[in-house]
């Protein structure tokens, strides 16, 4: 069984069409309403997917952790990260399972930079994502050409090894630091990215970094 | 010795401190090394306001020049200290909290599902 998971806040203008994008291209779409206080999880019921709802706002790290649970406990088979807001290219689904088939690697990540479809605002594409790859770089071991993509696919080893501890978006960093530490293989794979909002900042960067660096002290 | 105002009202501030670390530790609200840690805190302070040429000894073993400047920086390091463990205890909270969105989330879909 290959399962979305699709985090969503306050998604209720694009969650619809969101889920039935992915229809023809996965199994089941759980989408994990992140305490919206809208009309999402309504939304997503009725285009068809199976909604995880947190009572109060947890961020996205946590939200895509749920997802992760409850695809343990229905025994998925591979599972996607998928943004609810319509950023990603449901086109990209297909090939990029049949690629992680293929090369019998265990994690996919979704990369803007392995081929010229995304269109990035140029403060990001210059200095926001060079930044965050040498620091994702630093945190995790591993060198990706796009350090915060959310597009990812997990085989089940994956996601039986991958527990994500961070609540916010530092789960983007710890991901891939988990795969270091539970050698698992990956590879990249292109994927398009269409910006409807400009989403994180340097001041997001920096939250991320403090995340990180407290997470060292948590039991 | 001369005792002005401002020494009194710290003194007993200090002394009603005391007395609240020892209530809480009696009331199980506090560990033996966290009721060490604070009435140790405060009976230096209650030393350094009453006695406040005392912390011209210890300035000057360090090489500090003014006992009042040891004061301001240990004082310094110690809120910083707080504010971090502080700052840890608030993020693991917050993971409890997650994990309790998190089942109750489950638990209300897959009991649908059944």
């Amino acid at each position: 069984m290959f399962l979305a998971l699709v985090p969503a806040f306050q998604e209720q203008q694009r969650i619809g069409s969101v889920v039935r994008s992915l229809f023809d291209c996965v199994d089941g779409v759980v989408v994990i309403d992140d305490g919206s206080s809208d009309k999402t999880a309504d939304t997503a019921r009725l285009a068809g997917a199976v909604v995880l709802r947190h009572s109060i706002n947890r961020g996205q790290g946590a939200a895509l952790e749920t997802g992760h649970v409850y695809a343990r406990r229905v025994h998925a088979d591979y599972v996607l990260h998928f943004d609810g807001d319509g950023q990603f290219d449901p086109n990209d689904i297909a090939p990029a399972l049949r690629a992680l088939k293929d090369s019998g690697a265990d994690v996919l990540f979704g990369s803007r930079f392995l081929d010229r479809r995304s269109t990035i605002p140029w403060f990001k594409k210059k200095l926001v994502l060079p930044a965050a790859r040498r620091i994702n770089a630093f945190f995790t071991g591993l060198k990706l050409s796009d350090a915060h993509n959310g597009f990812r696919i997990f085989n089940q080893s994956a996601l039986s090894k991958i527990r994500m501890t961070h609540d916010r978006m530092a789960h983007a960093t710890e991901i891939p630091a988990l795969v270091k530490k539970h050698h698992l293989s990956y590879i990249e794979f292109p994927v398009k990215v269409t910006y409807h909002e400009y989403g994180q900042g340097v001041r997001g960067g920096a939250q991320i970094i403090k995340d990180l660096l407290f997470a060292r002290f948590i039991k | 010795m001369t005792i002005n105002l401002f020494q009194i009202l710290f003194a007993c501030f200090f002394i009603l401190a005391i007395a609240g670390v020892f209530r809480r530790y009696r009331a199980a609200e506090l560990g033996k090394r966290g009721a060490w840690f604070w009435m140790l805190f405060w009976l230096v302070a209650l030393v350094v306001v009453l006695w406040p040429n005392s912390t011209v000894l210890f300035a000057q073993k360090l090489g500090i020049g003014r006992g009042t400047d040891v004061v301001l920086y240990v004082s310094v390091a110690l809120v910083f200290f707080l504010l971090f463990k502080l700052h840890i205890k608030i993020e693991s909270i917050g993971r409890d909290v997650t994990r309790v969105v998190r089942e109750h989330a489950l638990q209300e879909t897959l009991e649908k599902k059944k």
